[in-house]
């Protein structure tokens, strides 16, 4: 997700990552590869039947009023650069009436 | 002389190499064990879907890269073997899912080929192995194997009786009591880390999250029901996803997992007379599988 001002600059930019995560349980250096991950040690993943809920609270670097927020859903592939863009909603926020 | 020769290469090619007691020893003769491809002379629709499924390139990762190649390189991984002429079946545990007929019809000499076609990185040999027709409707057809038997070498499983097959060795269809059922997709698509091997591997988990976080939720549908929709009155055999089928994918993902996005913009007055300019993004992720997403 990102806010940019009206000038283009990025306010604000954080990620979200929703996924298994394992180890081989001799570290606690999370690891992909079927050969070597042993146990989750923590599930982000989407599940059936729930909703992912996330707020982000953005505060305006000083004289700036409103912000283009985008919000980009995706599905990595293999690497974060590999990816099909699932959802992507742009949205222009305004403090000012 | 040369009658004879003709008649044993033609009874080669037709029959399934599971019908010798010989095992494989190279990726080509298990590949001919397997060869399903005389199914395509009654069933080209079907057959044309599994030819486009992740199935017909078990061997192969998403996006078509040699995803065992780290078991075939000494030092990689805890299972490789020292050089690829050392390769055993035991060196590679994916072959529990990824190539099952390799334990039941093939011997280490095969795994020796395997390992130094996936150290050239010869995607043409390592390609011709797969998830055929036989694997599922033989091989994985049953699992009450102490009630039922093993499967028999001349019957194929399906959902349902058919007297007569029109095939030069596989003569009979039986109905399966699992084909309709996510148990069948849940032999391979996994339950968890598989510590039947001497370290643990852990792949697909999705048959897991299937009984587990769906079942346990109220949710009825077996994995057929989505995965193998009916297309012209029989199952998909593509089972989409293909990953490598990026805007087919795209489709699938959109049709699952919705976003809804609420914003607001106003002044947070943090204390007294300190307004802090504030926008606030809510973001609500939902999907309708049957099972966690990603997995794995």
């Amino acid at each position: 997700m990102t806010a940019k001002s009206a000038d283009g600059k990025e306010v604000y930019n954080t990620e979200r990552h929703y996924h298994t995560q394992a180890t081989n349980c001799k570290t606690n250096k999370m690891l992909y590869g079927a050969q070597v991950k042993t146990q989750y040690i923590r599930d982000t993943a989407l599940q059936p039947f729930e909703t992912k809920a996330e707020t982000f609270e953005i505060q305006l670097p000083k004289g700036v009023r409103a912000v283009d927020v985008t919000v980009s859903l995706r599905y990595e592939i293999n690497k974060p650069a590999n990816f099909i863009e699932i959802a992507k909603v742009s949205r222009k926020v305004s403090l000012d009436r | 002389m040369r009658l004879l020769k003709l008649f044993l290469v033609v009874c080669f090619i037709i029959l399934p190499v599971s019908a010798f007691a010989e095992k494989a020893k190279t990726i080509e003769e298990l590949a001919s064990m397997y060869d399903s491809s005389r199914c395509k002379e009654c069933h080209a629709e079907i057959y044309a879907q599994w030819e486009k499924s992740h199935h017909a390139r078990s061997l192969m990762g998403v996006q078509d890269g040699l995803m065992m190649t780290p078991l075939a390189m000494k030092g990689r991984t805890p299972f490789s073997p020292e050089d690829p002429g050392k390769a055993t079946l035991d060196t590679f545990p994916c072959f529990k899912c990824h190539l099952p007929q390799a334990l039941v019809s093939a011997d280490n000499a095969f795994a020796v080929d395997y390992a130094k076609a996936l150290l050239a990185q010869d995607k043409k040999r390592v390609g011709m192995l797969s998830i055929t027709c036989i694997v599922c409707h033989n091989t994985k057809a049953i699992i009450h194997r102490l009630e039922e038997g093993q499967p028999a070498k001349n019957v194929l499983y399906g959902k349902r009786d058919v007297a007569s097959h029109d095939d030069e060795f596989f003569t009979k269809v039986k109905k399966s009591g699992i084909f309709d059922h996510a148990i069948m997709c849940g032999q391979c698509h996994g339950l968890g880390p598989n510590l039947e091997f001497e370290n643990p591997v852990q792949c697909a988990t999705l048959y897991g999250s299937y009984e587990h976080n769906y079942i346990s939720k109220g949710g009825t549908q077996q994995c057929q029901e989505c995965h193998m929709q009916k297309v012209d009155g029989f199952a998909d055999h593509l089972i989409a996803p293909n990953w490598n089928d990026h805007e087919g994918t795209k489709k699938i993902l959109q049709d699952t997992i919705a976003m809804d996005v609420q914003t607001v913009g106003y002044d947070w007055l943090k204390a007294s007379k300190d307004w802090k300019p504030m926008v606030v993004v809510n973001t609500k992720i939902t999907q309708n599988a049957g099972h966690r997403i990603p997995d794995g």
